[in-house]
């Protein structure tokens, strides 16, 4: 293993990080729709040495007070058919779908990804997800979402049984190549970042800057050390988008190009979304209404009082704020630069101990992988810090984990 | 378009679910003409057919892929997704069966009910996809489903897009039939007793009288023939020796599996009688 690898993961879902994303010159919209996209997308990410392909998801169709959004590129399909269907066109690169605790059986669980993981050859992964949003509830039945510590309890007791149920399958054969998908999490508060710590084998977070990706990695590495795991047995993978270009500033225009793509209309239903409330009615020049916002929410009132309450104060108008909310996008790390200046800055997250590697979300799809995969991955190959060929076949060889032994019961 | 004889089997061999083993056999099927391939049956689901569909679809062409669905552990909603993603992924090659078996009375047909409410929550078009204007989709074809069952109460509107055939084919096994009354496709039972379906199909085994089926489906007894594959490997090329002449004529069909079968989507079991359509961008 050379020292200080960077771990690659493609975060695929949609058609890219930025909502206008697929407005773009370079993006297929009518790809997501199609085999061939997510043939072509699989094998790319192969070539680009990448871990593995992350597909987010939701249980709930996009939108806000049953309004759909006509300018925001959806639905998303399930990750775990997409995800297996790139296993058949691809031999190495790891598949980690997104799926909840809340809303499955260990049994729908264990038989789903087991099934994956056999069929995929050992390169299953799963991202534990309790899902936190409130209009999931109706599509199961239910009028609430449980509580936030129940989610957690039972994605505890869901993990641990499905475990038990992954062991059975393997006894019984044919084999799981892995004992048992690769487990992964997300969550960001002091209970997910708990639940990790006694779980997960790889994390997913946002980290805007160096520090905040060090003060993460150290807060998680120090929380496993404490429940008896070995740190190095986590790969911290912070998110990362990017625009590309020739030069600093080439790379800043094509950034501003891309957000230019977004207009008033689509901003204020990205903002809907986010603050779980339909702005579509409303005067992009009025104010905010801040108080039909907190009035109709689905959301925590709390949380959107304090994301609208500043900008209400400095009376923004509200289309003012919808764009701008809409450029800063949800504390991930954007680079805009070369593809030195790219190489050079995750050589030196990876060397400060900022990361593992990272999840890369490209700006728009597939060209912002396209550009990555082209321009950046050759030149960490050269500085030797990302492999030039797969370690074996399965996730877990491919992540550097401890062999299936260690996990099969 | 003249009736087609349908050539249908089942397969619930433990193995399938390595890639070792599913790749032979689904060119197998193929190669023999097969029309419909269902993994897993009733009393025999050794592996999620769901997923097992999602990666036949990129290696396979023409072969419709038939997912057995438990109705007690499973959710429609996640069902009613998967399905479209399949259907997507496979160009329009997707059915299901839900299998009652253990659950309780209802619940089958439950999940059909709510998977197609779900289903039909999305208008055929959708989709516009107009870059120059941004606008991605026609809000007012997206409709919430409001489901109530006496099992599943779906709101919706799924977060999936309507598949390209509308639904996914349903089939119906008449040795463990559910109370559907417009399934796309019927296997007659033991006891002869056909579901309520667009197409019957007869169970057979490898060694039937080729000539006599044809007379039976000449005179419009039957539909086509359904096999239960026992040695899925050695079985598909018999059946493709003894009985390929019966498909011979459509092996080069193109369009999706509802147009080279002839089964439009029942007129009582949707509110449209389309799939899903993606605009091809400028």
């Amino acid at each position: 293993m050379m020292d200080k690898q960077i771990h690659l993961w493609a975060f695929l879902q949609g058609i890219g990080f930025f909502p206008s994303g697929w407005m773009h010159e370079r993006a297929r919209p009518e790809g997501v729709f199609s085999m061939d996209y997510y043939a072509r997308v699989a094998k790319l990410a192969e070539q680009g040495m990448f871990d593995a392909i992350v597909f987010g998801d939701q249980l709930q169709s996009r939108g806000a007070g049953g309004r759909t959004p006509e300018r925001m590129a959806m639905p998303t399909l399930d990750p775990v058919s997409l995800l297996t269907a790139m296993a058949a066109v691809t031999k190495h690169v790891g598949l980690v779908a997104t799926v909840s605790t809340s809303y499955n059986t260990p049994e729908m669980l264990a038989e789903r990804f087991g099934a994956m993981e056999r069929i995929s050859g050992g390169r299953a992964g799963w991202n534990i997800v309790t899902t936190a949003h409130p209009a999931t509830a109706p599509n199961f039945g239910d009028n609430d979402l449980p509580p936030k510590d129940e989610r957690y309890r039972r994605a505890k007791e869901v993990v641990a049984k499905a475990c038990e149920l992954w062991a059975a399958m393997d006894r019984e054969g044919p084999m799981l190549p892995q004992g048992r998908p690769v487990l992964v999490q997300a969550g960001q508060s002091a209970d997910g970042r708990d639940f990790a710590a006694r779980t997960a084998e790889a994390i997913f977070c946002p980290a805007a800057n160096i520090d905040a990706g060090i003060d993460f990695r150290s807060d998680l590495r120090a929380r496993v050390a404490v429940v008896g795991r070995d740190p190095d047995g986590v790969r911290i993978m912070p998110g990362l988008s990017c625009v590309l270009g020739g030069s600093e500033e080439e790379a800043r225009a094509s950034h501003a190009a891309i957000l230019d793509l977004a207009d008033d209309a689509l901003a204020i239903e990205y903002l809907s979304e986010s603050l779980g409330c339909d702005l579509t009615p409303f005067d992009p020049q009025g104010e905010i209404p801040v108080t039909t916002i907190l009035e109709h929410t689905i959301l925590p009132k709390a949380d959107i009082a304090r994301a609208v309450t500043p900008a209400h104060e400095k009376r923004t108008p509200l289309g003012a704020f919808a764009a701008n909310f809409m450029r800063h996008p949800r504390g991930h790390n954007v680079f805009l630069g070369t593809p030195e200046q790219m190489a050079d800055m995750m050589i030196s997250w990876r060397d400060a101990g900022a990361c593992d590697g990272f999840t890369l979300q490209p700006s728009y799809m597939p060209g912002g992988l396209e550009d990555f995969v082209e321009q950046v991955v050759p030149i960490l190959q050269q500085r030797g810090r990302l492999r030039t060929e797969y370690p074996g076949t399965t996730l877990r060889e491919t992540l550097g984990l401890p062999a299936r032994e260690a996990v099969a019961a | 378009m003249t009736r087609p004889f349908i050539l249908s089997a089942s397969l619930a061999e433990a193995a399938f679910a390595v890639p070792q083993s599913a790749a032979p056999i689904l060119q197998a099927a193929e190669a023999a003409g097969l029309d419909l391939l269902m993994m897993g049956r009733s009393g025999a689901r050794p592996f999620d057919a769901q997923v097992l569909l999602a990666w036949a679809a990129p290696i396979t062409t023409r072969l419709g892929l038939v997912a057995t669905v438990p109705a007690s552990n499973a959710h429609p909603f996640h069902v009613a997704r998967a399905l479209s993603a399949i259907d997507f992924l496979s160009a329009g090659r997707t059915g299901w069966s839900v299998i009652p078996e253990g659950s309780p009375d209802g619940m089958a047909e439950d999940m059909v009910g709510a998977a197609r409410a779900l289903w039909d929550g999305w208008g055929s078009d959708t989709l516009i996809l107009d870059k120059a204007r941004g606008r991605y989709l026609d809000a007012s074809k997206v409709r919430a489903s409001n489901y109530e069952g006496p099992f599943f109460k779906v709101a919706g509107p799924l977060n999936a897009m309507r598949p390209p055939l509308g639904h996914p084919l349903l089939v119906v096994d008449g040795d463990d039939p559910i109370d559907v009354a417009d399934a796309d496709i019927g296997l007659i039972g033991a006891d002869g007793a056909a579901p309520a379906a667009t197409r019957r199909l007869a169970k057979v085994s490898l060694d039937a009288d080729v000539a006599a089926l044809s007379n039976r489906f000449a005179a419009g007894e039957i539909d086509g023939v359904h096999f239960t594959l026992t040695d899925a490997l050695a079985q598909l090329p018999e059946i493709g020796t003894r009985f390929g002449s019966l498909v011979a004529d459509r092996i080069d069909a193109t369009g999706d599996l509802r147009a080279r079968l002839g089964l439009p989507i029942p007129q009582t079991a949707s509110n449209q009688p389309g799939g899903a359509v993606v605009p091809e961008n400028a």
